[in-house]
C-alpha cells in the first residue's frame, strides 16, 4: 500500500473521531430559549406547569434512554408531565420545530409555548436543570 | 420452525443486545478501509470486489433483519457467550434501518463505479466508513438520524394516514 492510501485511511479515522467527539459533546445539550411564535396549546398536557414533549422515531435507541430518564423525573413531580410523539405520525411538528434528529425533547409551558429543547438523550441532572430554568423563566414573566 | 429456538417474545429476551450491531459495525468499518486502501493503491478490481461483498452484506442486514446479519451471528456465537448479559436491550428497527442506509450508499457507489464514474467506490466506502466508525466507537447511529430528515422531506409517510 502506498502513501496516498495510508494518508486517506489516516484522514478518515481522524475525521470520524473528530466528528464523534463533536456529536458526543452536543448530545443532551439543553437550549433554553422562548419561542412564543410557536405557541400551540395542543402540545401541553392539560394541568401541567411544564410538559416534556419527546419527539421520537421508530429507529432510535437513544429515545428509549431519554424515555426512562424523563419518566423517572416526571414520576416525582406532579407539576411536570411528559408525552411522546412519533415524528412519522407528526411530520408537521418536526418541521414546525425544526427537529433534525430524535430524540428531541421540547419543554412546553401550560399555554403550549416552547420554552426550551433538549437534543439527544440527556443525563437526569441536565433535564432537571432545564426544567428549573424554564420555571425561572416562567416565574420572571409572571 | 425448530422447537429448540427461543421464542422471540419470551420474558427478558425482548429486543437485541445493542453490542451486537456495534461489533458488526467495527468489522464493516475495517473492511471499508480495506476498500479505500486497495482502490487508492491501484488495486481497483480487488477494491470493487470487497466493496460488492459489503453491499451484499448490508442488503442481508437490511432485508433479512439485523438478527440474521452474518456479523450478528458471529457476535452471538463467539463474542456474546464471553461477555456479561446485556444490561439494556434495543429495538432491532434502528440497526436494521442503518443497514438499509448503508446498503443504499454503498450500492449507489458500486453502480456508479461500474457505470464508469471514477472514484465512486472510494467516496461511498468513505461515507459508509464514517457511519460505521461512529456506530462502533461512539455508539452513534448516523443512518438513524436520516430518518427524521426523510420524514420531513415526505419520503417516509405516516402509516395508516391518508
Amino acid at each position: 500500500m502506498d502513501s496516498p492510501a495510508l494518508l486517506a485511511i489516516a484522514a478518515l479515522v481522524l475525521g470520524a473521531t473528530a466528528i464523534g467527539f463533536v456529536v458526543r459533546a452536543r448530545s443532551g445539550r439543553v437550549v433554553v430559549a422562548s419561542d412564543p411564535s410557536s405557541t400551540d396549546a395542543r402540545l401541553a398536557v392539560p394541568g401541567a406547569e411544564v410538559t416534556l414533549l419527546q419527539l421520537s422515531s421508530p429507529v432510535c435507541s437513544a429515545c428509549a434512554v431519554m424515555r426512562r430518564v424523563t419518566e423517572e423525573l416526571v414520576a416525582g413531580e406532579p407539576a411536570l408531565a411528559r408525552r411522546e410523539l412519533d415524528v412519522t405520525e407528526h411530520p408537521e411538528l418536526a418541521s414546525a420545530h425544526n427537529v433534525l434528529s430524535t430524540p428531541t425533547t421540547l419543554l412546553v409551558d401550560a399555554t403550549g409555548a416552547v420554552r426550551g429543547r433538549i437534543v439527544g438523550a440527556a443525563r437526569p441532572e441536565a433535564v432537571r436543570d432545564a426544567v428549573r430554568s424554564v420555571r425561572e423563566q416562567l416565574g420572571a414573566a409572571a | 420452525m425448530s422447537a429448540a429456538a427461543p421464542a422471540p417474545g419470551a420474558a427478558g429476551t425482548q429486543g437485541i443486545d445493542p453490542r451486537g450491531p456495534r461489533f458488526g459495525a467495527a468489522i464493516t468499518a475495517v473492511l471499508l478501509l480495506v476498500v479505500v486502501g486497495l482502490a487508492l493503491s491501484g488495486q481497483l478490481v480487488a477494491a470493487i470486489a470487497v466493496h460488492a461483498a459489503l453491499v451484499a452484506i448490508f442488503a442481508w442486514g437490511a432485508f433479512a433483519g439485523i438478527r440474521r446479519h452474518p456479523w450478528g451471528r458471529l457476535y452471538a456465537r463467539l463474542v456474546a457467550p464471553r461477555l456479561a448479559p446485556p444490561t439494556v436491550r434495543e429495538d432491532p428497527a434502528a440497526p436494521t434501518f442503518a443497514q438499509l442506509v448503508g446498503f443504499l450508499i454503498t450500492g449507489a457507489g458500486l453502480v456508479l463505479q461500474l457505470l464508469g464514474v471514477p472514484g465512486a467506490v472510494v467516496v461511498a466506502a468513505s461515507l459508509a466508513f464514517v457511519a460505521a466508525f461512529l456506530n462502533a466507537v461512539f455508539d452513534y447511529c448516523l443512518g438513524c438520524q436520516l430518518y427524521v430528515l426523510l420524514v420531513r422531506a415526505g419520503v417516509i409517510r405516516p402509516r395508516a394516514a391518508a
